[in-house]
């Protein structure tokens, strides 16, 4: 399909490798375990990659030495959302990775009240 | 007359001996019976007595040229019976010998892709037969090459249409792997869709190896070609991905090395169908082990499962079933599924080399270890595995909190225009600022490919607040004229040679 176009200069034969997604998640699509992650959930690593790791987790850890997001790891694996957190879940049950939650939504000033100080300044 | 009649030719003085008798009897009585009778009647027992005796000799002549005839026509016979079975023993050696040799012969000239014309050209003929015989021997060897050719070229037809089928679904396969794969990184932000399409693609992978597999029997190579080495990591993992139980496969200790690409299919192909064996003659609680080592021969994959094992029996009809692999597509193969995956085995190892075994395991199940040799196998450019399709991967912070120092370290060469806070053309120390001096070494040293995108990470700017300290002390050390400390050598080795470079090299571009 289009995006098939990505591949770039190589045949339409090659591209990515020879095993599917789901050998990657081993079978999960995290419906049960994508608790506590989200996309922007920011992961750290605690611990350095071991030789002989799945290569997706390897390269979690390699790049989660400074705060990534879980939407930027998806990224840089090209990995679905899905298969990235079932990854980091089984991380952080290993307690491998941490994960800084965002600021909550509820934390931030309400809007109105923002408007309401705003306003308020304007009309000094 | 009778005693002419009677006499044999001297030829069989015996018999005629005995031949005279019945008439010499018959006359004796005859005359007895004369003298014995009254006067009256010896006229007409006379009479009698002649024409019995006549009668008597007759037939005796009679039975003797009857012997003679019977004895020629016997010794005729017996001539021809001769002759005749010797013919008979001829034919029957011609016969033994079209079925021991001619015909097996002719037939293997055959499959090898003789013509029926050729072959029967080349079939010496024995002129001691009987031309007929000969001629119709000959028409009973062209009629059963004939029926051979045909029901070659039957199979043929039939492995090439079973290739060509085999084909269109791989392609329609690997069409779909790739949309589902388009359509996993699409949706994947939703569990349960992902869920379900990674449920449609292993079904996906499943048929895809059917299709692989019918191929293979048609003497094809399987799917998909490989351009470059693929890392065995991930030719094991894309050997499990073709099986249904997966999840039961523990993947363990894999050598580091990639498969060239004209392997990789073949060997994903045979290990996949040794691992379903595995998988589907084991308990379903149990878990097959993979594994993958360097040996002397090459690497040695090992497929361990803790099934009820094979009888020596079987082992052998396997190991068998694995030899026989050589001959083409049987039609009757595709009926049972599992003796299906051993032929593509057998037939995938005779054409790559790769040697198969089965033993018992230490868990009571079966040990396939399939030897891959040693110029199938290459240095791997990913270590550990490549990740399926990540081009790049967001390069590694150049420092760590705690250990500056080392990556500055290796820099080959720094920008020799910024020589850091060394002494200026004056002679004077001169501090420069900050940012130019420590950047260029971490972006030209640190991860030449890669760190132009670190420099733009919101992370990024972690990286240089560890230098400053270092670089203060050895300011002032450099001013108290101390030579650096030892901790600092490797950050000011780079820049010394350079600096001492621009030194001479300043002047120098000043006089230009």
């Amino acid at each position: 399909m289009s995006g098939q176009g990505s591949g770039g200069p190589a045949t339409p034969w090659d591209e990515g490798g020879p095993e599917r997604l789901y050998t990657v998640s081993r079978g999960r699509a995290g419906r049960h375990d994508r608790t506590s992650v989200e996309l922007v959930t920011l992961i750290v690593a605690r611990t350095e990659p071991e030789p002989g790791m799945q290569p997706e987790i390897a390269a979690v850890l390699r790049m989660c030495q400074f705060p990534l997001s879980v939407a930027e790891i998806s990224a840089y694996l090209v990995l679905p959302v899905s298969t990235v957190s079932v990854i980091l879940a089984g991380l952080l049950k290993e307690r491998r990775v941490e994960a800084r939650a965002p600021v909550p939504a509820a934390v931030l000033p309400d809007t109105e009240l923002l408007q309401a100080v705003m306003h308020g300044l304007q009309n000094l | 007359m009778v005693f002419a009649g009677a006499s044999p030719g001297g030829r069989r003085p015996a018999s005629a001996l005995v031949w005279v008798l019945p008439p010499a009897a018959m006359a004796v009585c005859a005359a007895l019976a004369v003298t014995a009778v009254p006067a009256a009647a010896r006229a007409a027992v006379a009479w009698c007595g002649v024409v019995a005796t006549l009668m008597v000799t007759a037939a005796a002549a009679e039975s003797r040229r009857r012997g003679r005839l019977i004895a020629t026509l016997r010794e005729r016979h017996g001539a021809q019976e001769d002759v005749l079975r010797r013919r008979l023993v001829e034919q029957e050696e011609e016969t033994r010998r079209l079925a021991r040799d001619l015909l097996p012969a002719a037939v293997a000239r055959l499959q090898r892709g003789s013509m029926v014309d050729e072959v029967m050209k080349d079939i010496d003929h024995t002129p001691a037969l009987d031309p007929d015989f000969e001629s119709a021997h000959r028409a009973l060897l062209r009629a059963v090459l004939e029926t051979v050719r045909a029901e070659e070229d039957l199979r043929d037809a039939a492995q090439r249409a079973f290739v060509n089928i085999a084909r269109r679904v791989q392609a329609i396969v690997h069409q779909q792997a790739q949309d589902l794969r388009e359509l996993e990184d699409k949706h994947g932000a939703d569990p349960e869709v992902f869920e379900d399409l990674l449920h449609i693609d292993h079904g996906n992978a499943l048929v895809g190896r059917l299709a692989d597999s019918i191929a293979v029997l048609g003497g094809s190579r399987p799917g998909r070609q490989w351009q470059k080495e693929v890392p065995l990591f991930n030719v094991l993992r894309g050997a499990m991905s073709r099986i249904l139980e997966y999840q039961r496969v523990d993947l363990h200790s894999v050598a580091d090395v990639a498969i060239v690409g004209p392997s990789v299919e073949p060997l994903i192909h045979a290990l996949a169908e040794l691992l379903d064996n595995a998988t589907r003659y084991s308990p379903p609680k149990t878990r097959v082990h993979l594994t993958a080592i360097e040996v002397q021969s090459g690497i040695a994959i090992e497929i361990e499962d803790a099934g009820v094992g094979l009888s020596a029996e079987a082992r052998r009809r396997t190991e068998l079933v694995l030899a026989q692999a050589s001959t083409g597509l049987d039609l009757n193969d595709l009926g049972e599924t599992p003796r299906l995956g051993l032929a593509v085995v057998g037939r995938l190892a005779l054409r790559y080399r790769f040697q198969i075994s089965l033993r018992p395991s230490a868990y009571g199940g079966v040990r396939a270890v399939l030897v891959v040799p040693q110029d199938i196998t290459c240095p791997t450019p990913a270590p550990g595995g490549a990740i399926a399709r990540a081009a790049k991967l967001p390069p590694p912070k150049p420092v760590r909190r705690a250990t500056p120092t080392p990556m500055p370290a290796r820099a080959p060469k720094p920008a020799p225009d910024h020589p850091g806070f060394r002494q200026n053309t004056a002679g004077l120390p001169q501090r420069r600022r900050r940012m130019p001096v420590v950047t260029p070494p971490i972006r030209i040293d640190a991860e030449p490919p890669a760190a132009a995108p670190a420099a733009d990470r919101p992370t990024a700017p972690v990286t240089p607040p560890v230098q400053p300290g270092m670089w203060l002390a050895a300011f002032h050390k450099g001013l108290s004229g101390e030579s650096p400390d030892p901790d600092c050598t490797a950050v000011f080795d780079t820049t010394s040679h350079p600096s001492k470079h621009s030194d001479h090299s300043d002047p120098s571009n000043k006089d230009e």
